[in-house]
């Protein structure tokens, strides 16, 4: 093509940082390194000779600079296009609203935790769900491969908890319910992957059916990681609320719940088991409606309405990034304001309060209603939000709490929930005792009701 | 710059775009990264696909990625990127997914998700950026470091204790899953043609959704390599290039494939799925078992693994809960699925089981002797006591009040020329020992949970009835 035909060549010195790649692809020798600073930049543009130059173009392919050089004299003619304030973006789309659709009325089904949770995830419109063999939650990811296959859904194996974390970041970064079925050692793993998802604002469910550690421990039931995911989300200032079932009827529901706080919040939800609600069976009922999501404005869901929208926890500008987390931190103050939830059993006159979540709650309950019987003002308390600590519904029956008895299956960790929320609502509390078992042994019944008799007599 | 490309007219993410930077990059002067972004926002416009497509930040000087692609940006944490992109890739198959990825980020912290994705082999498109150096993190030694190069963190020279450099596009393409593999360099016209062209091959290949696309990019680092633009491309011309030959590696021919079905929520189907029914079986009890506990029954089977312990408590679940009862059944649960110690705890309470565990039973169901021996002692009072007298040779010393029914399960089993239904032996005695619920009861969940596989519901009703007629006729030996 002769030079008249082909567009002319122009260089943006502004633009330009005179690394000189199109010098050695500038076949006529019209380009040389420059020798004036361009004010602007502080850099040296190169120096097309215009004379020489016959437009053929390979310069364009070796700039690095998407703008240093190009065919056309528009940004020439319009600097202000170039320093001028923010171009309008494409507005964000409305969000797509999730549909509750009736379910009829069903026969209980007898089911295991794992199973009931997983359903619960079918339930909810989850059809996207990434995991890792690990025991006991294990169940859970083999039914979901079994049967999201039929709804025209992904199971997905991953290469280790890292990578499953990750996947989920990708999912629920599409805008799209996504969870994972993991234990303890596991869940340590993803806690990276949690902290960005906190960090970029995006939805996901985890089932942790927490096992005994340190370390490898075992496979038996305990409290382990109470601490971890009230305290302990990875790098930052990082929470996310902490669910905490006590039968397969609970697996269900709190996954359910999970899902509609996970998109609520734009924020992982846990549901944190022990590994007895992994692997008991028990009947469950089911909702009377299950979820079609939607898809969320923000979503990075790979199409041309969401094309405008950005996943990310990077803030350079560090006022910015305090902004950013102030931002996330006035959401935990909006679910510690709203999402505490508990269950009282006998609670409204007790003078001795059981405080317990997971499985031993159900130790509690069996051991307050033996000691009520025999004529005991003993309560049970049971958080069903780890966090945020349910709080505001146990500052009242301190009026008449003399004494707390903290039972669960872990060193302490659900007691050092309690005596922060209590120290943070300014409050000494009663006195505290305590119950605990680990590595795999759950306080018995009988054994809460022998501790319980214990403070009282004491006092 | 020719051509319409997929980049932002002006780069309002980059410092706001103030000034300079609403349309210059981040990267150092000749840094190859520009040109391999290039590349990527020219051919996806050339290929239509820029609207639906989410480019994924890595961690290193790629990761404001997100600065210039006017398309759907997910920024990725440290090499994370593939499993991210396949993230994307499954919510919306129509996506066209790039993972972007320097060589610290794949082929250091990120090995095992790059291997993985391209094993996996679901259409995304990998740009790998080789310049041999962590750029961000200032100059210190990649997986790629060639042997004797200097960085931060080998300041002699990369040596034995470092061991070679690592090539990774020779180990991709090695697995099966990879459909395209191909090194490029950008030193060069011809080198930039062909790498324009491999990086719109990629693309191609997960466009038309015939497979994985892997391209890595020789990429010039000027600064840390502490050269000039115009040495830096001369040193990978000269050294870079012979240590990791150009070329392709691996090229395919691989039909269109990836076509996931949609979601589906439609609610019959999901119903049907999780195998939910709106009839209730039929019941046959009159009432709770209260001459066994007022509200509360609780069971514990035990054997070994492989005995079916925990297939018998999972009926007695079932078959009460199928009464209106509550019921729950907590297995032993270890990594032994044969052979090892198996027990169950079942509860039935006639409103709520409190606490699912059964350290001292009402029942007692043992298929061993370790079992019997382990917790005959436990089972309260005025409980009762099942064990396999066909295996277990000593009845049980316990307290008085306990009845001790010794019944031969393996046996009767083994005469019925099914040697599994011992533990449906197990449940017609424990039912006519106790009368926890009715037969029907037991005998009805039998049948629904054996559906699927018919032809096994006589022999095991028969299993249930010679259960029961050993207790009723005190049967503790069988020879057929």
């Amino acid at each position: 093509m002769p030079k008249k035909q082909r567009p002319p060549v122009v260089l943006t010195p502004a633009l330009c940082k005179g690394c000189g790649r199109c010098i050695e692809a500038c076949p006529k020798h019209a380009i040389s390194f420059g020798e004036e600073i361009e004010q602007t930049s502080g850099y040296v543009p190169v120096v097309i000779d215009y004379d020489i130059c016959n437009h053929c173009g390979l310069c364009l392919s070796a700039c690095p600079e998407p703008y240093g050089l190009g065919n056309t004299v528009y940004d020439l003619e319009h600097p202000e296009h170039l320093y001028g304030e923010r171009a309008a973006r494409p507005p964000r789309p409305d969000d797509i609203a999730a549909r509750q659709i009736p379910l009829p009325e069903l026969g209980p089904l007898v089911l295991k935790g794992n199973y009931a949770a997983a359903i619960g995830a079918l339930l909810s419109g989850c059809r996207h769900v990434f995991g890792y063999p690990i025991t006991p939650s294990t169940e859970g990811a083999e039914l979901l491969s079994k049967l999201l296959p039929k709804l025209g859904g992904v199971f997905l194996q991953a290469c280790s908890e890292v990578a499953t974390v990750n996947h989920m970041y990708g999912t629920g970064g599409a805008g799209l319910p996504t969870m994972t079925f993991t234990s303890s050692p596991g869940f340590a793993l993803m806690l990276e992957g949690i902290s960005y998802m906190i960090g970029a604002e995006l939805p996901s469910v985890f089932i942790n059916v927490m096992r005994p550690g340190p370390g490898l421990g075992y496979i038996g039931p305990e409290q382990s990681d109470l601490k971890l995911c009230c305290r302990g989300l990875g790098h930052g200032n990082t929470h996310a609320i902490v669910l905490a079932p006590t039968s397969p009827q609970e697996m269900l529901d709190q996954t359910m719940l999970a899902f509609e706080l996970t998109f609520k919040y734009r924020n992982p939800v846990i549901v944190a088991a022990d590994g007895f609600l992994g692997q008991i069976t028990g009947r469950v009922t089911l909702p009377d409606a299950m979820v079609e999501p939607g898809l969320p404005g923000w979503a990075v869901y790979g199409d041309a309405a969401h094309s405008g929208n950005l996943n990310s926890s990077i803030f350079q500008d560090w006022t910015e990034l305090e902004r950013h987390n102030e931002h996330i931190s006035a959401k935990y103050r909006e679910m510690q304001k709203h999402e505490q939830r508990f269950v009282a059993n006998h609670a409204d006159d007790a003078k001795t309060l059981v405080i317990a979540c997971n499985t031993p709650a159900r130790m509690a309950k069996a051991a307050v209603e033996q000691l009520r019987r025999e004529g005991l003002p003993v309560g049970l308390y049971q958080p069903v939000t780890v966090w945020p600590f349910p709080i505001d519904g146990l500052v009242p029956l301190l009026d008449h709490v003399e004494r707390i008895v903290v039972v669960e299956a872990s060193d302490g960790q659900l007691e050092d929930e309690l005596r922060l929320a209590l120290h943070s609502a300014g409050l000494r509390g009663p006195e505290l005792s305590h119950l605990r078992h680990m590595g795999g042994i759950l306080p018995s019944d009988r054994e809460i009701i022998e501790t319980v008799r214990g403070v009282t007599r004491e006092a | 710059m020719s051509g319409k490309t997929a980049f932002f007219e002006h780069f309002d993410r980059h410092a706001h775009g103030k000034g300079l930077k609403g349309a210059t990059t981040h990267y150092c002067p000749g840094c190859g990264h520009g040109l391999a972004h290039k590349y990527v926002a020219e051919s996806l416009v050339e290929l239509g696909v820029e609207e639906r497509t989410v480019m994924i930040s890595p961690v290193g000087c790629a990761v404001f990625l997100f600065y210039y692609f006017d398309t759907g940006n997910t920024q990725a944490a440290h090499g994370r990127a593939p499993a991210v992109a396949l993230g994307h890739k499954l919510a919306n198959p129509e996506s066209i997914v790039v993972s972007y990825q320097g060589d610290g980020d794949l082929a250091s912290i990120g090995l095992a998700e790059i291997i993985h994705a391209a094993q996996l082999g679901i259409p995304i498109s990998v740009v790998f950026i080789n310049n041999a150096i962590y750029g961000m993190t200032g100059g210190q030694m990649a997986p790629t470091t060639l042997m004797g190069q200097t960085s931060t963190t080998t300041p002699h020279g990369r040596g034995r204790m470092q061991g070679p450099p690592m090539r990774v596009s020779e180990m991709i393409s090695q697995l099966d899953g990879a459909t395209y593999v191909e090194r490029c360099a950008l030193y060069d016209q011809r080198t930039r043609k062909a790498c324009k062209k491999a990086i719109k091959k990629a693309l191609t290949l997960q466009v038309e959704g015939r497979g994985f696309g892997f391209v890595e990019v020789l990429s010039e680092c000027p600064t840390h390599w502490g050269m000039s633009s115009i040495d830096a491309e001369a040193h990978v011309r000269d050294v870079l290039s012979k240590a990791y030959p150009l070329g392709v590696l691996k090229d395919e021919a691989a039909e269109p494939w990836f076509a996931p079905e949609k979601p589906c929520f439609d609610p019959g189907r999901v119903v049907e799925v999780i195998e939910a029914s709106a009839e209730r079986p039929e019941r046959f009890c009159s009432g709770f078992p209260e001459h066994v506990d007022p509200v509360d029954v609780s069971i514990k089977l035990a054997g070994a693994g492989g005995d079916g312990a925990q297939t018998a408590a999972l009926l007695v679940t079932k078959a009460a809960i199928n009464e209106g009862f509550d019921a729950t059944h907590i297995p032993s649960y270890g990594p032994e699925s044969r052979g090892g110690t198996s027990y169950a705890d079942v509860h039935i309470a006639r409103d709520e089981v409190l606490s699912p565990a059964a350290p001292e039973p009402h029942v007692l169901v043992a298929f061993n002797a370790p079992s019997l021996a382990k917790f005959a002692s436990a089972v309260r009072p005025g409980g009762v006591i099942i064990y396999d007298s066909s295996v277990i040779s000593a009845a049980p010393e316990v307290d008085a009040s306990v009845r001790v029914y010794p019944v031969p399960c393996a046996e009767i089993a083994s005469s019925l020329g099914a040697r599994v239904v011992k533990n449906v032996v197990a449940l017609g005695a424990l039912q006519e020992a106790l009368k926890l619920l009715a037969d029907e009861s037991f005998l009805t969940t039998l049948r629904l949970s054996l559906a699927s596989k018919c032809a096994m519901i006589p022999v095991n009703e028969e299993a249930y009835r010679w259960g029961v007629k050993a207790v009723r006729e005190g049967i503790s030996a069988f020879d057929d």
